[in-house]
């Protein structure tokens, strides 16, 4: 594991980014996520943890878009998310990857990288057809090499990203939500299907990212060593409310916790 | 000559298929399937013939004299890009075969609209349409059709290349994810289906004059399915696919004349063992595997592989 780590409270004096209020989903009658709260600040890593079902990737929905809720709000900054149309959402800044990862799966890795850049750039129609967007296309063609590079893969460009292996394929998630330039990104499950190494190679990767791009980073881990090593904070949910949040090794102890997880 | 003379209307009818084949590759690009493309060929064809016939238009005809011609491809280009959006926008919200079959509806509409109104000339429709810019042989429609394919062929390879055809083919892939990744879907969505509109109904008004008459055949359920499987038949992952497929399949009748009633059995065994044993369509089967991306050279700005990827990005 990564020993150039920051210090893990470097953020704690940090101005508040993404601050959630009573962020509330009901399906039916089942409450998803009921009056969940909670506070990210500026340069944080936030993990969010809980057993299966718990409703961490019903919260990253109501984050991004993907999903209205039934009440509560979402500020980011000094916007509100809440109402906003998913490629809004992403165009302000808040980008994620997919637990079940979603990429353009029969189009190349460069191609994935391009896409993703479609908020930062402004060619319209006509521009295109008549050839006045070259320099914006070299910089994003430029760019989406650079992302490759990040998360190694751009000897790879050409192919199909639905050929990749899994590993591949989290990775290649992670340089697409880079390519939308974010300020937050959130991380849903990232290091599912990789092995140890792959595992512990991503907790240092996660932290460079965030160093590089000035990123507030939320994470969905079922790890537990990886939450813990990598996190500043965490947030623990339990049928859809939040049970406990705090650094990661008081979490570890609290009692609520600990039965959440292993039953009363 | 004589080789124009005896097949030209054939070519010219198998670009001008071709054509509205590719209306159907439009809203494709964008991974929506809408058979609306009759309706709109059905409307650009009765702007030009209104204009072309109606009374109300002599004084236009007297002053244009053979301008009224691109004139009526214009406004019939206008008036399908207005309908495309005020349809387009609640439709699409529909997806797949429910998209098909609202668009399905809304050709039926205009047809029956067209069969009952005075404007349209009812169910006998509006015939004696002057033939453009005075062509005195149909295959000189080749014309208006050879033009109208290169330059709507070159506007869709370089939609292809464009940050435009990246959000088509991010909504055709994962309509959610494009969202999640900036791309609104319903803009490009609608925008994809407006560009299939206004060439069907281009197409249409060129085809009015071509026809000499126009009627409410011209929009039919029967066009939106032979539309269909221009598509089937060529591919529709590229653009050659439609072209390909609309003009094989509209000569195919002909050139198997000599079989009587027997061609249309073949007609619809093509379709079989097309869709059966070449499911991307023939020029999907043909296609090369597509050149790996090449590296551009960085420039100055930027510090390198490893350097921060933002730092040579200004605007």
């Amino acid at each position: 594991m990564s020993d150039s780590a920051p210090p893990k409270n470097a953020a704690q004096d940090a101005p508040v980014l993404l601050d959630a209020q009573h962020l509330t989903r009901r399906f039916g009658g089942l409450v998803a996520v009921g009056d969940v709260s909670f506070q990210v600040r500026r340069g944080e890593i936030f993990g969010l943890i809980g057993p299966n079902g718990a409703g961490k990737t019903t919260l990253f929905n109501l984050m991004t878009g993907l999903t209205p809720p039934s009440s509560g709000s979402l500020r980011f900054g000094d916007q509100t998310m809440t109402g906003l149309a998913p490629h809004q959402i992403a165009e302000s800044g808040i980008s994620r990857t997919f637990q079940n990862i979603r990429l353009f799966g029969p189009l190349s890795a460069l191609e994935n990288v391009k896409i993703a850049q479609h908020a930062r750039t402004r060619a319209g129609l006509w521009a295109g057809v008549f050839g006045r967007d070259r320099a914006e296309e070299r910089r994003v063609n430029l760019r989406a090499w650079e992302l490759l590079d990040l998360v190694g893969l751009s000897d790879r460009a050409g192919e199909q990203a639905a050929n990749f292996s899994y590993g591949d394929q989290r990775r290649l998630e992670i340089a697409r939500a880079l390519a939308t330039q974010p300020r937050a990104l959130l991380l849903d499950e990232p290091a599912a299907g990789m092995n140890t190494a792959e595992k512990s190679a991503l907790t240092s990767f996660i932290r460079e990212v965030r160093d590089r791009f000035d990123l507030t980073v939320m994470v969905i881990e079922h790890h537990v060593p990886l939450v813990m090593n990598l996190c500043d904070r965490v947030a623990v949910l339990n049928f859809g409310e939040l049970i406990a949040v705090g650094d990661p090794a008081s979490v570890q102890r609290d009692p609520k916790v600990i039965e959440a997880y292993l039953g009363s | 000559m004589e080789f124009l003379q005896q097949y030209g209307f054939l070519i010219a009818t198998m670009l001008q298929q071709g054509l509205l084949g590719l209306s159907l590759y439009a809203p494709l690009m964008a991974g929506q399937l809408s058979l609306a493309s009759p309706g709109f060929y059905a409307l650009g064809g009765y702007i030009a013939a209104i204009m072309l016939t109606n009374p109300a238009f002599a004084s236009w005809r007297d002053t244009l004299g053979y301008g009224i011609y691109p004139l009526t491809w214009l406004l019939a280009a206008l008036a399908c890009a207005l309908l495309g959006v005020i349809v387009g926008v609640p439709a699409l919200r529909l997806r797949g075969i429910y998209l098909a079959l609202a668009t399905i509806a809304f050709v039926e509409i205009l047809r029956v609209l067209s069969l009952n109104l005075s404007i349209t000339g009812g169910a006998t429709g509006i015939f004696g349409i002057p033939q453009s810019f005075g062509f005195v042989d149909r295959w000189q429609y080749l014309w208006l059709f050879l033009p109208l394919l290169v330059v709507t062929l070159i506007f869709f390879r370089q939609l292809s290349k464009s940050r435009t055809g990246r959000a088509f083919r991010a909504i055709r892939e994962d309509e959610l994810a494009a969202g999640a990744m900036g791309v609104s879907p319903t803009r490009y969505k609608v925008l994809a289906f407006v560009i299939g509109a206004v060439l069907a109904g281009i197409v249409g008004s060129m085809s009015a004059p071509f026809l000499n008459v126009w009627n409410a055949k011209q929009g039919t359920f029967d066009a939106s399915i032979a539309y269909l499987a221009y598509v089937l038949i060529g591919g529709s992952r590229s653009m050659w696919g439609p072209l390909v497929g609309g003009a094989l399949l509209s000569a195919l009748p002909e050139v198997l004349r000599g079989l009587a009633d027997w061609r249309l059995v073949i007609n619809g065994l093509v379709l079989v063992v097309v869709s059966l044993y070449l499911p991307q369509g023939i020029v999907g089967s043909l296609s090369p595997k597509p050149r790996p991306p090449t590296r551009p050279t960085p420039p100055p700005l930027s510090e390198g592989p490893s350097g921060p990827p933002y730092t040579s990005e200004t605007t």
